[in-house]
């Protein structure tokens, strides 16, 4: 699982970020990005089955029939939902469907329902990126962190925290709101402590997290938010572990 | 370019219609859009783009023909992108049996190389269908549409402070009686923190946030 990070990157390689749930369900994927398009992987733990590609887009993959099958709808607008506050931009891929070896393959039937849901997906500013399996999507995985890195964006900070606290204050900044493991990786690496960045302004926040303004904004207005303790008290019920 | 002026087409169609180019009166695409309840507006000065859909998206698509003869679709494409301005484009590629061997290499020029969003389809009678969709859709709620998130900060805040190693619920719930804010714990010092937490636990919470993490 592990790569070498600490060495200086060559301008070819491109970090990705990969949540553990990925790893089953894309053993050829990954293989094929780190082989044919050498790219640094981290295995990681994030809030659903998606890859980061840079310090603002994620990336998820769906076969056809998850978007043309009504049965599906609910959990796909969840997920694009949660995303939806974690990063400024999201592109799922969409992958024919894997047919048994030995099985003919069905020719897609497009349904209603199905281009229902790409025009919601589209207005909603969510790109779409087309793929006939999993060798290909990992080249258009590559392909979208290079291009983010191209365009200034992609992941610079090492993928890994070192320690025992280190790993704390990472899991701190996921626990902030708006904070995908990107910018928390980011605040990581570039602030000396916790009450660095607690302390720091909004365009400190803003630098160091390689994140939008609005979203530096939120944090810094959440670090100086007034609890109410009765409001506190009173939401049990809540996960809080 | 345009042979129309372009607030005109920025306004775009009344709801529940679409401007169409001239070249596709009676095509198979326009007939399947009638058939779907879309009112057809038929415009000879469309510019670049084969049809303007309410809400500002426009759509030209680009036919098996042109995507098996190769460049000149490219350079409509360029021209296409660059006079968009303030509206979506959508680009929708007629993917069969014959021009699938170079899908891959019009999605990345499309989508990767203009920024422009593709929609494959089979056939027109697919088109139609989609665009269709887009254009009853305006109408409906957007179920992807991105929330604006009001949620409660409180239990939030709460939940942060319990990440702090040897603090359990009761104890972030002490500390936030006598700090509202994450920023004053994290400023408290050691001896305002033992008065609610003891010794031990008051220097681990005083560690945790000024013990460097990082390079800085």
């Amino acid at each position: 699982v592990k790569q070498d990070v600490s060495g200086s990157e060559s301008p070819a390689s491109v970090c990705i970020l990969v949540d553990s749930r990925c790893i089953s369900s894309g053993v050829e994927l990954m293989t094929v990005l780190r082989q044919r398009h050498a790219a640094t992987i981290h295995v990681c733990s994030l809030d659903g089955s998606y890859f980061i590609v840079s310090n603002r887009m994620a990336v998820e993959r769906h076969s056809q029939s998850d978007l043309a099958v009504m049965q599906n709808r609910k959990r796909l607008v969840e997920r694009v939902n949660s995303l939806q506050g974690l990063f400024d931009r999201i592109c799922l891929i969409v992958e024919k469907d894997r047919t048994k070896p030995g099985e003919a393959s069905r020719p897609f039937q497009r349904t209603r329902f199905f281009d229902s849901t790409l025009a919601g997906l589209v207005r909603t500013g969510i790109r779409l990126l087309w793929s006939s399996g999993a060798e290909e999507s990992a080249g258009l995985l590559a392909d979208l962190a290079r291009l983010e890195q191209r365009k200034g964006q992609g992941i610079a900070v090492p993928l890994e925290v070192k320690g025992q606290h280190g790993q704390q204050a990472l899991q701190m900044y996921l626990s902030l709101p708006s904070v995908s493991y990107a910018h928390a990786l980011n605040l990581s690496h570039n602030f000396k402590s916790i009450a660095h960045l607690m302390n720091s302004s909004i365009e400190a926040i803003q630098k160091g997290g390689c994140m939008s303004r609005s979203r530096a904004e939120e944090i810094y207005h959440f670090l100086r938010y007034s609890c109410d303790p009765f409001l506190v008290n009173t939401s049990k019920g809540r996960k809080t572990s | 370019m345009e042979t129309k002026a372009p607030d005109a087409l920025d306004a775009g169609p009344p709801c529940g219609s679409v401007f169409v180019g001239d070249r596709w009166r009676r095509s198979p695409l326009t007939e399947r859009l009638k058939g779907a309840g879309v009112k057809i507006l038929f415009d000879s000065e469309l510019g670049l783009a084969d049809f303007y859909l309410p809400n500002r998206i426009c759509i030209v698509y680009v036919s098996e023909r042109d995507v098996v003869a190769g460049q000149d679709y490219k350079r409509k494409l360029v021209r296409y992108r660059n006079a968009g301005g303030r509206l979506q484009e959508l680009v929708l590629v007629e993917t069969t049996r014959l021009s699938e061997q170079h899908f891959a290499a019009v999605q990345r020029f499309v989508v990767l190389d203009l920024g422009l969003t593709l929609l494959p389809v089979g056939s027109q009678t697919d088109a139609a269908q989609l665009i269709a969709q887009i254009v009853h859709g305006e109408g409906r709620e957007n179920p992807f549409a991105r929330r604006s998130s009001s949620r409660l900060l409180d239990p939030l805040v709460l939940a942060l402070v319990q990440q702090v190693p040897g603090v359990g619920k009761v104890k972030a719930l002490a500390l936030l009686q006598h700090f509202s804010s994450i920023r004053q714990l994290c400023n408290a010092d050691a001896v305002e923190l033992e008065a609610i937490v003891g010794h031990v636990v008051a220097q681990q919470i005083h560690s945790f946030f000024h013990e460097p993490t990082g390079p800085g």
